[in-house]
Formats: C-alpha cells, sequence, structure tokens
C-alpha cells in the first residue's frame, strides 16, 4: 500500500521544513501540499503551523484548502496551531471561525506561570490511542500562548503552572498535538512512526 | 516549569567561536558539528548567533545554518543581522524555530519586533539583550557589545514584551565569556520585570553558577557556551547535576 504523507504549505505559516526531515526519519515518504490539486496524492495528512489562528485561517482560505480539509476522510495529524485550528473558533487577534472538525474554542492560557509555556513537558493520557502507544511516559516540546478547550475528543492532558490543558486530541482519524513531535527528540519521531502506522 | 538549558553556539561564519568580553575569538569548531553533539548530550535547545554580520554590516549566511538545522530535532533559535521579514522568513523556511532580534531592533526600528511577532506568532520571537553594568542601570548595547544605545535594559525588556516578543535571551557584556558566574541582580530583575521567559546567558563557568542563577533568579531558561565548548562539562553533566539539587530539567 502506497503511504505519503502530504505536509500542507500554506503561506509563510508553518515550519514545514523541519516536520518533513522528521517525518522522513521515521521512515514516510513525504509530499508537500501546495495546491488543492495535491490532495489527491497523499494518503495521509500533516497540518503545520505557526503564527496566529486568525493568519493561519486566513491563508488556508487564500489557498484555497478550507473546504478540502473539512471534507477529507484521510488520517489528519494537526500540530500546534494547526492542532489549534481543527477547533470551532479561536479567539486570538478577535474572534475567528476554524475548521470546526473537533468542537472546541482555542482561548489564551491563563496560568500563574510565564506565557508562552515554552519547553520539554510530560502528557498524560486519559483516551488509549494509536498515535500515543508506546510514548506514554515521554516529554515533549511545547511553544505556545494559546490552549484548546475542549471537553469530549481529549487524548492527553499536560500540566503547566497548576493548570492542565489540552495536549492531544482525536475524534475519528483527526487528530492533534499542541507539542512538537519535530522538536522533541526520539519520542517525537515515534509518535510520527505511529502516525505512519495508523 | 522545568528549567530549560540551551547550548549557544556564536558564529563568525564558518566556524564556532568564543569571545571573551565579547572580543577576542577563539575558534572552536563547526557549528553544525557542534550542534550535534549537543543535541546528542540532551539539549533543550540549540541557539544560533552570529556575531559578526551585524557588526560588518553582512547578509546573513543561511548555508550554515541550514546545515545546522538538518541535525536537530530540538527546537534551533538563530540570531544576528536580521533586519527585516523577509530574513526573518528564509530563516524559518531553512529550519529555524525562533529568531533573535538585537541591533535593528534597538538602533533603526523597533516595530520590526511588532510585525514579525504579528506574522510569526510571539512564541517565534525572541528579542537579545546585551546589557553592560553601569552605576545604578544596565544600558543595552548591540553588535555583540561594541555599540551603546543608552537605552535601559529594564526598561527595553518591558517594552520588547509589549511590542509582542516571546522571550528574552539575556547577555551580560561584563560576564560573558568570563566564567566567573552571572549578573545575578541583571537576571533577577529582568525576570521580574517581564511575564514572557527569560534565557539568561554569559558567565557560566561552572555547574554551580548555573545552580546559582537558577535559584536566585528563577529565568525559563540557561544558555551555556564557554562551559561546552571546553568540555568542562556535558550538557547531561549538568541536567544530572540540577536535578541532584532540585532543580527541575528534562532529562
Amino acid at each position: 500500500m502506497s503511504n505519503i504523507i502530504g505536509i500542507v504549505n500554506y503561506g509563510i505559516a508553518g515550519n514545514i521544513h523541519s516536520i518533513k526531515k522528521a517525518l522522513e526519519v521515521a521512515g514516510a515518504n513525504t509530499i508537500i501540499i501546495n495546491s488543492s490539486e495535491e490532495f489527491k496524492k497523499a494518503d495521509k495528512i500533516v497540518l503545520p503551523g505557526v503564527g496566529s489562528f486568525k493568519d493561519a485561517m486566513q491563508e488556508l482560505e487564500n489557498a484555497g484548502f478550507i473546504q478540502i480539509l473539512k471534507e477529507t476522510n484521510k488520517p489528519t495529524l494537526g500540530i500546534c496551531l494547526g492542532m489549534q485550528i481543527l477547533s470551532t473558533f479561536g479567539y486570538e487577534y478577535g474572534k475567528t471561525k476554524g475548521l470546526d472538525l473537533i468542537n472546541a474554542e482555542v482561548k489564551p492560557i491563563l496560568v500563574d506561570e510565564k506565557v508562552p509555556h515554552v519547553g520539554f513537558n510530560h502528557i498524560t493520557i486519559v483516551n488509549n490511542n494509536k498515535l500515543l502507544k508506546g510514548i506514554e511516559n515521554e516529554e515533549f516540546y511545547f511553544m505556545h500562548s494559546y490552549e484548546v478547550v475542549n471537553y469530549t475528543n481529549i487524548i492527553a492532558l499536560t500540566e503547566y503552572g497548576g493548570h492542565q490543558f489540552v495536549s492531544a486530541i482525536q475524534k475519528e482519524n483527526i487528530y492533534g498535538v499542541q507539542f512538537h513531535p519535530e522538536k522533541s527528540r526520539q519520542a517525537g519521531i515515534e509518535l510520527f512512526k505511529n502516525f505512519i502506522e495508523l | 516549569m522545568k528549567t530549560r538549558i540551551i547550548a549557544k553556539l556564536d558564529v563568525k561564519p564558518p566556524y564556532v567561536v568564543k569571545p571573551v568580553h565579547f572580543e577576542g575569538l577563539r575558534k572552536i569548531d563547526n557549528p553544525s558539528q557542534l550542534a550535534k553533539k549537543y543535541y546528542e548530550q540532551g539539549a533543550d535547545e540549540v541557539m544560533y548567533i552570529d556575531i559578526v554580520s551585524s557588526l560588518y554590516q553582512r547578509e546573513i549566511i543561511f548555508e550554515d545554518i541550514e546545515k545546522t538545522a538538518n541535525e536537530l530535532f530540538i527546537p534551533f533559535g538563530v540570531g544576528g543581522a536580521i533586519r527585516n521579514i523577509e530574513d526573518i522568513s528564509k530563516l524559518f523556511h531553512i529550519g529555524a524555530d525562533k529568531v533573535a532580534i538585537n541591533t535593528y531592533a534597538v538602533q533603526e526600528d523597533s516595530t520590526l519586533i511588532n510585525r514579525a511577532a504579528e506574522i510569526f506568532g510571539n512564541q517565534a520571537i525572541v528579542v537579545n539583550i546585551e546589557a553592560k553594568k553601569w552605576d545604578n542601570w544596565w544600558e543595552c548595547y548591540t553588535d555583540c557589545g561594541r555599540i551603546q544605545s543608552g537605552k535601559d535594559v529594564i526598561e527595553w525588556a518591558k517594552e520588547v514584551e509589549q511590542r509582542g516578543a516571546g522571550e528574552i535571551l539575556l547577555q551580560s557584556v561584563d560576564k560573558d565569556g568570563r566564567k566567573r558566574g552571572f549578573d545575578l541582580d541583571l537576571c533577577k530583575q529582568v525576570v521580574d520585570a517581564v511575564e514572557i521567559p527569560v534565557v539568561v546567558a554569559s558567565g557560566a563557568g561552572s555547574l554551580k553558577d548555573i545552580k546559582e542563577v537558577i535559584e536566585y533568579a528563577r529565568p525559563s531558561g540557561v544558555a551555556i557556551a564557554s562551559l561546552l565548548h571546553y568540555d568542562v562539562a556535558t550538557i547531561s553533566e549538568v541536567k544530572t547535576y540540577l536535578r541532584d539539587n532540585k532543580i527541575e530539567v528534562s532529562i
């Protein structure tokens, strides 16, 4: 079976280089998706994201990707902002509609600690799943100021400054991780291997 | 929160060098090899600072940066001679996760911080502050400790936070490369002045110096250069020592 991972490239928002590199180390064949047509070539989709919720949605719209992402039945993994925009709404630079693949809202992390939350941190699995299998006790790299607020699709939580936030979500074959697997040493490579094998 | 331990590479392309007081450069090794070594030792991040291009008004040399990025599966920050959004965009494209801005924001146009944070997100924008101590204040320097700005470090730290910086890399012109400990009061005052993470650099000469600055100033991270370059300690030795002294680190 062909198993090609397509990394969605939309404007400036996304560090595609390091995700591609880490996926390849994990054994994936990758393509960069630059146009609507190229979604057809991918068996699975990785949605990266660096920047703000509002900009990311704007760029996806400019690229003509929103409907495709909403309707795809291919396994999809959102990373960091790419996870956040799977939600219904985001509140970064005003209220913005997300992809609404997962019933959630994205709000600022409110803790009595330094924000952005930056650095390696543990995850606690709350629902067993294939994506995080075998890496339950590892640490992952976080770099974010907003969190996904959701109650029904949580697969992992992380504690920061005495507050628990959602660090991974899943709904059917849509996955999202708040941390950066591509920046999480060997544990991140293992996560990508799990995604490749889904 | 776990204190991040960051390997800092001061680069005069094509070599990592180690300045003393930001002067008297000693050649160490090429950046990609060192970065790989520190990654394998367990560094939480690597910070690559081109320390000469800004002063010589030279363009950023992207080739060495890309080569270094390719060795790493941890966050990679890049600074030195960043003047515009195009530079930043290109750095992200070749594998940087954050950029550190200094001279241009201090001397030319501080709105570069706002513009960059809006486009790339505040977590990706680091402001590099080089502080020089005077009687009862610290002054921002640029170009590797050579050019004065008249700006007060604490005020500038607050200003860059307001402008959207997601992190401060704090260096001391007086302490850098001397391996005699950090400017503890500087570190504490900057950490306490802002809500965003502060990574302190300049002065780690021993494991004890690192422990001392973490306990006194509670920075989010410590950036280490000489200690690693001269094989005084490895990253894993630093982390083990800190953990044994009840400081939380990622091991």
